[in-house]
């Protein structure tokens, strides 16, 4: 049943993606029905948590390590579910009225039900690992929220901002999770729960309380992490009334208040909590003060809101605790109500700004009676629900907790923030509905429509209600609450609102009485100063933050780039052939490794010869490399066909056929690419005597290749004469045909012994070809090779000189026969690649020898006719190819579930084709079909985005040379 | 190589014989390629071995495999043919780049100018 809080949501928030964008009525209505079907499963819940009652939903994910999809709800958890499906509810039915015809509905209910699904995962999970998770998620999505008007710059930096630091506040919650978790032995919540004094006691309980603190105070936005609050309120404004009153921020006292039984009560909890709760709460009010913006005033506001409940949690009593509580219901609702009324004042009139509004209670009444109402709530007056839980706060701030001077502060600071919460409820009422009638609005003000004032008369019917009797109205629920988190040590305690004349109460007036005075004084002040409060003004919280953010990801980013980065390939090169040479050489020293002696044992004569043209031709391909590429090149691939030959010559017939054709193919590319390498830069003083720097230079590089060759021989060579020790190999052997249906060794294990890697290596295979496509199209070629080669040019002039010559006439002509022949080798080629797919699973060949073999014959093509010429004729779609590649042979994979066996079982079977005879037919062959079309996708792409690079080049060289000539 | 002793003798002798018939052929390849001067003159050696070489070598190795599993074998006229066909484009390519090459660099003992093939309007 409680998979449905998790399931419901984000199943709903994927069908409403798919309701057409005029929608607005059917979405909202989808996304209400899905609320409300939360919100009643809820409610029918309720009988099950009463009294302390756990109910708990247990899918095994991976028990191996404790981490489970395991929900539980218990009182206060359901406190919290009702909670948000509740607003949800009503939010949903404002935003139907709240949102422009052109604005993307169906986005964003998509999104906003994916929030109440995550919100749903925080509040219900039972484990602490699925917790973060979804806290995680809630940050992402909110971040999307936020920025749902993304057109908007301060929608952007807003939600950039929120998600940066929920998110980092978020991953120190995750490890300081994972150490509570270590610390407890389970991440399971109903085991964490009940090991408090382990966690207290534990060693590492400090770290582990300043990092879920992190995650908490930044996601509720506490002082110092409050500023990103307020830039948050660039999101719509249903968003800001469910995130940033109701919800998402409560997630950080939710985190307080359920871990509150095993980690509250120590000093280092009481000074860290309580520090910041308190300059949260008295900052945050007295901001709110100085805003402007209604919404502003109504966030800072929250923020100091939510410092109170901290405040109420630091001190480790019950009382507190339940006092904790309540205000986060009270909380949730009057200010869910206070933003639906500054959401609809900004609606009718268009503008936020409390300097250009006034006298509103003339053009909307009704919403004037209820904002009042709503912000009384805040301001704590008596008779409302927000009084009862001020009066239980100042009641346990005059409580001693803990003889320090922070305890002895609290009252005075509760008075006073009680005091300008005062102050900028009466200056949001007074300021927006009376005084004298606005003047250039951008709208006629007027009553918003009867359903979007339907939700915030709810919830204001529901402050009044509780505010005057809560022992009956939220008294049992609270009470299921509290015993959720303090079970037997729950306090004895009054809803009541009258208590007799006591300190609390005089607090309160007194507050209540210095709040009106102190507006009566600023009036005029606030009437026209700038957004901000004096002083504070001058410290933005953005800046400080973008700052950091430039020294973190700007500069000191460059500075390590300038110092470890290079743009140069070779420093690269040196560095990682150096490491890997430590890394090769550190386990032979630790492990006392001894040379092998030397063996010369009957040596092959034609075998010899054919090794000393490889050596040499290696050998020259290095000494070349520098001088003539084209020949290195030339050379490199003779020491390839050597290599080629030994496989062949010591019977591993596969891998000669793969290494031949992956020889072919990356010569070809190889060669394409040479005509975009720098010029060589002649080096003028040859003769003169090389500076010490360049001979150390030139040595050291020397030195390293030797070593690292060397090294490899050795390593080889130390293999080699070895005694063979007993290997998987005579398993594979025997299995081959007997449970693969192959008699190609290799080839079975590649396709079904080992499939899983293949599929893999497949997958990297295509990442490799789109970073090598990515890159080259970003690639800009050295000036000197901008232009096209010198021989296109005498022909191209050639061309031009004979007026009946097109361009290109002469290449053609030059290319004939080559180009004939290279194109009637496509089908041959097409052939071969066929033959040596088909008859891969009992001989050598196979899906990626194929593949290789067929994108040779692409290559062909394209180096016969040109690129144009190409694609004029051919379809070529090396993406598609490698997709469907992935797709089939995950598909294979996937099949063999239909027959009940694990992923990538393959079955064998010959099948009788006409003319071509009995073949097999193994569903590795199929598999093989993917690895076939996405190696012949991934070369094609590489190849194509070699061969677009000289298409593009002249093209952007023409560009540059016309713009040069109109400069001049 | 253990089968090469079921080889009946008239076999052998024609299978040694055009082995190293084509061997040597390819070697007088070779040497012609190390020998000569210009490069246009060693375009044509290696083609000896392309040509006369490899068709000497195929044909002892379909005899002898064609006697030696006694069915015809045919594998190796595909070599054979594909040789033929793709050392002509190569060497055409070559010749005709280094043709280009030695025109721009006005070389002495090249054509400088190609007669162009339209040169003459039909009218």
């Amino acid at each position: 049943m409680l998979s449905v809080f998790i399931l419901a949501p984000f199943a709903g928030s994927l069908l409403a993606i798919f309701f057409p964008p005029d929608q607005r009525g059917a979405t909202a209505w989808f996304a209400g029905a899905i609320a409300l079907l939360c919100f009643l499963v809820a409610a029918g819940l309720y009988p099950f948590v009463t009294s302390g009652g756990v109910l708990r939903y247990d899918l095994a994910w991976l028990p191996e390590l404790g981490l489970n999809f395991t929900l539980r709800m218990d009182g206060f958890a359901w406190l919290f579910t009702v909670l948000v499906t509740a607003i949800g509810v009503l939010v949903v039915l404002y935003a139907r009225y709240y949102m422009a015809a052109e604005d993307p509905v169906p986005r964003f209910l998509a999104l906003f039900l994916a929030f109440m699904g995550s919100m749903l995962g925080v509040v219900l999970s039972g484990n602490l690992i699925l917790l973060a998770v979804f806290w995680e998620l809630t940050s992402i999505v909110s971040f999307l929220l936020i920025g749902y008007w993304h057109h908007n710059a301060h929608a952007r930096d807003g939600a950039r901002m929120a998600l940066t630091m929920t998110g980092t506040g978020g991953l120190c919650m995750l490890v300081g999770l994972l150490l509570m978790g270590r610390i407890v032995g389970s991440y399971d919540l109903d085991v964490v729960l009940t090991s408090g004094d382990l966690i207290r006691n534990s060693p590492l309980y400090m770290p582990v309380l300043i990092l879920i603190l992190l995650g908490a105070l930044t996601k509720s936005a506490q002082f110092p992490f409050h500023f990103w609050l307020p830039h948050a309120m660039s999101a719509p404004t249903p968003v800001s009334a469910y995130l940033h009153s109701a919800t998402m921020v409560k997630a950080g006292v939710f985190l307080l208040a359920r871990l509150w039984p095993v980690m509250a009560g120590t000093e280092a909890w009481f000074w860290t909590v309580g520090l910041a709760g308190l300059s949260t709460l008295l900052l945050g009010a007295y901001f709110a003060i100085f805003q402007q913006d209604l919404k502003g005033l109504l966030a800072y506001s929250t923020i100091s809101h939510l410092g109170l409940i901290t405040v109420l949690l630091s001190l480790g009593s019950p009382l507190a605790a339940v006092a904790a509580v309540f205000h986060i219901v009270n909380h949730a609702t009057f200010k869910a109500s206070l933003f639906m009324a500054a959401g609809i004042i900004d609606h009718e009139t268009g503008t936020r700004d409390m300097r250009k509004l006034g006298g509103l209670i003339r053009y909307m009444p009704g919403t004037a009676v209820l904002a009042m109402v709503a912000s009384a709530a805040m301001a704590g007056v008596p008779l409302l629900n927000g009084f009862i839980s001020k009066e239980m706060f100042f009641a346990e701030a005059i409580e001693t907790h803990q003889a320090n001077i922070l305890d002895t502060m609290t009252p005075y600071g509760a008075t006073l923030a009680g005091m300008f919460a005062v102050t900028y409820s009466l200056r949001f009422i007074h300021s927006v509905f009376y005084g004298k009638a606005p003047e250039d609005l951008p709208k006629v003000p007027h009553e918003p429509p009867r359903w979007m004032r339907a939700p915030i008369e709810f919830l204001v019917l529901a402050c009044l209600v509780v505010g005057i009797i809560p022992a009956i109205t939220i008294g049992p629920f609270l009470h299921t609450a509290v015993v959720a988190i303090l079970g037997a040590s729950t306090p004895q305690y009054s809803l009541a609102v009258w208590h007799g004349w006591n300190l609390p109460l005089i607090m309160s007036f007194v507050a209540l009485a210095g709040g009106v005075g102190l507006y009566f004084l600023m009036r005029n002040y606030l009437a026209t100063s700038i957004e901000g409060p004096p002083i504070f003004r001058l410290l933005h919280g953005q800046r400080i933050f973008e700052r950091v953010l430039v020294t973190l990801s700007w500069k000191w980013a460059r500075s390590l780039e300038q110092r470890l980065g290079t743009r140069r390939l070779q420093p690269q090169m040196r560095f990682l052939v150096f490491i890997a040479i430590a890394a090769a050489a550190l386990p032979l020293l630790l492990s006392h490794y001894e040379m092998p002696p030397l063996l010369v044992r009957s040596i092959d004569p034609a075998f010899a010869l054919l090794w000393a043209v490889g050596i040499a031709c290696a050998i020259g391909a290095a000494l070349l490399a520098k001088f003539h590429r084209l020949a290195a090149l030339v050379l490199l691939g003779g020491a390839g066909l050597t290599t080629c030959l030994t496989f062949v010559w010591l019977s591993a017939p596969d891998l000669a056929v793969t290494q031949l054709l992956v020889e072919i193919v990356t010569t070809v590319l190889i060669l394409l690419g040479l005509r975009w390498l720098p010029k060589r830069i002649e080096d003028t003083q040859e003769s003169e005597l090389l500076s010490l720097q360049v001979r150390f230079r030139r040595l050291r590089d020397f030195l390293l290749a030797i070593t690292a060759g060397g090294g490899v021989a050795l390593i080889a060579y130390t293999m080699m004469t070895r005694p063979l020790p007993e290997t998987i190999a005579s398993y594979f052997l025997e299995r081959a045909y007997k449970e693969g249906g192959g008699t190609n060794v290799v080839n079975v294990i590649l396709v079904d012994f080992r499939g899983f890697d293949t599929l893999g290596e497949i997958g990297v295979l295509a990442i490799v070809a789109l970073t090598v496509f990515a890159l080259l199209l970003r690639f800009r070629p050295q000036a000197d090779s901008l232009e096209a080669p010198e021989q296109q040019r005498v022909q191209n002039a050639f061309d031009d000189d004979h007026p009946d010559r097109n361009e290109g006439d002469s290449v053609a002509e030059y290319l004939f026969v080559p180009s004939v022949i290279m194109r009637w080798m496509f089908p041959v080629i097409g052939m071969l690649a066929a033959y040596l797919f088909l008859r891969g699973h009992d001989l050598p060949g196979g899906g990626f020898a194929a593949g290789i073999a067929m994108s040779i014959g692409f290559i062909l093509q394209y180096m016969s006719g040109g690129t144009r010429w190409v694609e004029e004729r051919l379809r070529i779609h090396p993406l598609r190819w490698m997709s469907i590649g992935l797709l089939v042979a995950a598909a294979t994979g996937i099949g063999s579930w239909l027959f009940g066996y694990p992923f990538l079982t393959s079955h064998a079977q010959y099948a009788t084709l006409p003319i071509v005879g009995k073949f097999p037919l193994a569903s590795a062959l199929f598999f093989d079909l993917g690895v076939f079309s996405l190696v012949l996708g991934a070369t094609v792409l590489i190849l194509i985005a070699l061969a677009h690079q000289s298409i593009r080049a002249p093209r952007a060289h023409a560009r540059a040379m016309r713009s040069g000539k109109e400069a001049s | 190589m253990s089968h090469l002793t079921d080889l009946p003798v008239w076999a052998a002798i024609l299978v040694c014989g055009l082995t190293l018939l084509g061997a040597a052929i390819t070697l007088i390849g070779s040497v012609g390629l190390l020998r000569f001067t210009s490069f246009y003159e060693r375009l044509h050696a290696p083609t000896l071995a392309t040509s006369g070489g490899v068709i000497l070598i195929c044909a002892a190795s379909i005899i002898c495999f064609a006697v030696l599993q006694s069915r015809w074998v045919f594998h190796e006229i595909l070599i054979i043919v594909f040789v033929l066909v793709t050392t002509p484009v190569t060497l055409m390519l070559l010749g005709q780049a280094a043709l280009y090459r030695d025109r721009v660099k006005e070389k002495r003992g090249v054509p400088l100018k190609q007669r162009p093939p339209r040169e003459e309007p039909t009218e």
